[in-house]
């Protein structure tokens, strides 16, 4: 009986002490084996240079030195929207971004940042714009209904407590855990100006099931605390004279909203014209404000187009898809810029009418809803 | 039904996740290949490939797209409408990559039958025969995607 018990100490002594010489070994192999030591992340040929302990993701080693990259899915190589182009040092193509990549950009050298492991040197390219990404700590001031599936939110930055933008770039916002869905990360524009450093302002539309929308809209309240990335993108005004088309539908009057009281403020008198399409009355916002600003800038024009509004409304504006307001009023656009935003559908018939009007599609910029 | 440790990977994909707030499998308790292959025998006795129906989805979602919002009419009695979204999801399938979001809602005004129909769901037909499981928003039982869009 005793040396039975005997027996079984033994063992588990055995086991125990097994256990800890494999957990020494697996320190040791990580401290030794796995430890790539300083590396080396060259960013646009010598523009910038980091130096990192490698061993982690090229998404997660620049963040740690602040340089964010867009990401919706924190690493796990499924939004895709962590591209860089990797001239040096990436190693294979994994399976997981395989999928991900066109021909032509795996023979760019376009990666996905999250799936690249940095165990040397590496040399990056990467738009500019990021340099000045920041993670922001703000708190949400308004949240004000625009329309029935609209709503605007105005939040006073915290820590750092400014930023600066180009009016139409886009920042990502970070929802929180709630009824068991997992926090996520996503783009809206700021609608806010540029001159307005310590707030940021975004229209979000209600998208049914979608995970941010319906945080924001059910669970978002105002006072909370929220994170936030960026700004991002290269939607913005090109500096021309050349006269202005903006195209608009929706949630996608943020960006638009923000370059046009930027161009107030820094007293453009550029000609501008701005359609912005609506299926009803009920669908239109910002309306009285954008009269104002037609008042305050006597070169620019709010054209609200309106596809279907009851007979007898008493609607006496523009009727009609925004496509076809827009032929209506542009004949010929060969000398204009369009800036656009909406869904895809939206823009790509747009395009299609500002080319027939003779605009080179050069001069056409647009954030489509991707 | 027995699954291999990738198998049981790939099923996760299938789950509420950071892309998709309800998962594509609803309240279904069949693992995603028992639900193709239920399809798969439906479709056969409808007479129509996978193909078929998903280019039929597919032709509806151009044209109410085109509408840019307002309802378009599919055929007397049914009509759809576009509800844009911003952004990319990607689909569970690993390798299909990732599809615009936004949907397209297809009412059967005699029925009050009614599909949410998406550009990742529409791939998923296409490529593997998944019509998601029920109690999904977007489950598309395959007689009413032949039925209502065809």
């Amino acid at each position: 009986m005793a040396a039975n018990g005997n027996g079984i100490v033994a063992s588990i002594l055995f086991l125990v002490v097994c256990g800890g010489v494999l957990a020494l070994l697996l320190v040791l192999a990580e401290r030794y084996i796995l430890n790539f030591g300083p590396c080396t992340i060259d960013i646009n040929d010598g523009e910038k240079k980091v130096t990192v302990n490698g061993g982690g993701s090229l998404l997660s080693l620049l963040a740690s030195q602040d340089i964010f990259i867009p990401s919706a899915c924190g690493g796990r190589g499924s939004c895709a929207y962590c591209k860089v182009t990797v001239t040096a040092g990436a190693g294979e193509i994994g399976p997981v971004e395989e999928p991900y990549l066109s021909a032509g950009e795996r023979a760019g050298g376009t990666r996905l940042s999250c799936q690249v492991k940095v165990r040397g040197d590496v040399a990056i390219r990467i738009p500019r714009e990021y340099f000045s990404v920041r993670r922001y700590r703000g708190r949400l001031l308004v949240k004000k209904p625009m329309t029935h599936d609209i709503v605007e939110l105005r939040i006073e930055l915290l820590e750092p407590p400014e930023i600066e933008f180009i009016a139409g770039q886009y920042a990502q916002l970070e929802s929180k855990e709630y009824k068991g869905r997992e926090a996520v990360m996503r783009a809206y524009s700021i609608s806010s100006p540029p001159s307005d450093k310590r707030h940021v302002e975004f229209m979000v539309r209600l998208v049914p099931g979608g995970i941010c929308t319906t945080w924001v809209f059910e669970h978002l309240r105002e006072g909370q605390e929220v994170r936030l990335s960026g700004p991002y993108g290269e939607f913005h005004l090109r500096p021309t004279e050349a006269p202005l088309l903006f195209i608009a539908g929706g949630s996608g009057m943020a960006p638009i909203w923000s370059i046009l009281r930027n161009m107030k403020e820094t007293k453009s008198t550029r000609h501008a014209r701005y359609f912005f399409g609506a299926q009803t009355q009920a669908d239109l916002f910002l309306v009285n404000e954008l009269r104002e600003l037609q008042r305050a800038m006597p070169s620019f024009a709010f054209i609200p187009a309106l596809s279907n509004e009851p007979e007898g409304s008493g609607w006496t504006g523009e009727k009609g898809l925004i496509t076809d307001v827009v032929s209506r009023h542009v004949r010929d656009a060969s000398q204009h810029e369009a800036y656009l935003c909406g869904s895809p559908g939206m823009i790509n018939a747009c395009v299609n009418v500002l080319k027939t009007a003779g605009m080179p599609e050069s001069k056409i910029y647009f954030d489509k809803f991707a | 039904m027995k699954q291999s440790p990738r198998e049981q990977e790939q099923t996760k994909l299938f789950g509420p996740s950071k892309f998709s707030a309800g998962g594509f499998l609803g309240n279904d308790p069949r693992q995603p290949e028992e639900i193709i292959a239920a399809d798969t025998a439906a479709l056969e006795s409808l007479g129509v490939d996978r193909e078929t129906v998903a280019a039929l989805l597919a032709a509806a979602f151009d044209k109410a797209e085109a509408a840019l919002g307002d309802v378009v009419e599919l055929k007397p009695g049914v009509v759809a409408v576009h509800y844009e979204a911003r952004g990319k999801i990607p689909s569970p399938f690993r390798g299909d990559g990732v599809f615009q979001k936004g949907e397209v809602v297809v009412t059967d005004r005699n029925s009050g039958i009614t599909l949410y129909v998406t550009r990742l769901g529409i791939g998923m037909i296409r490529n593997h025969g998944f019509f998601q499981g029920r109690g999904s928003r977007y489950r598309i039982e395959p007689e009413d995607a032949v039925r209502l869009a065809g």
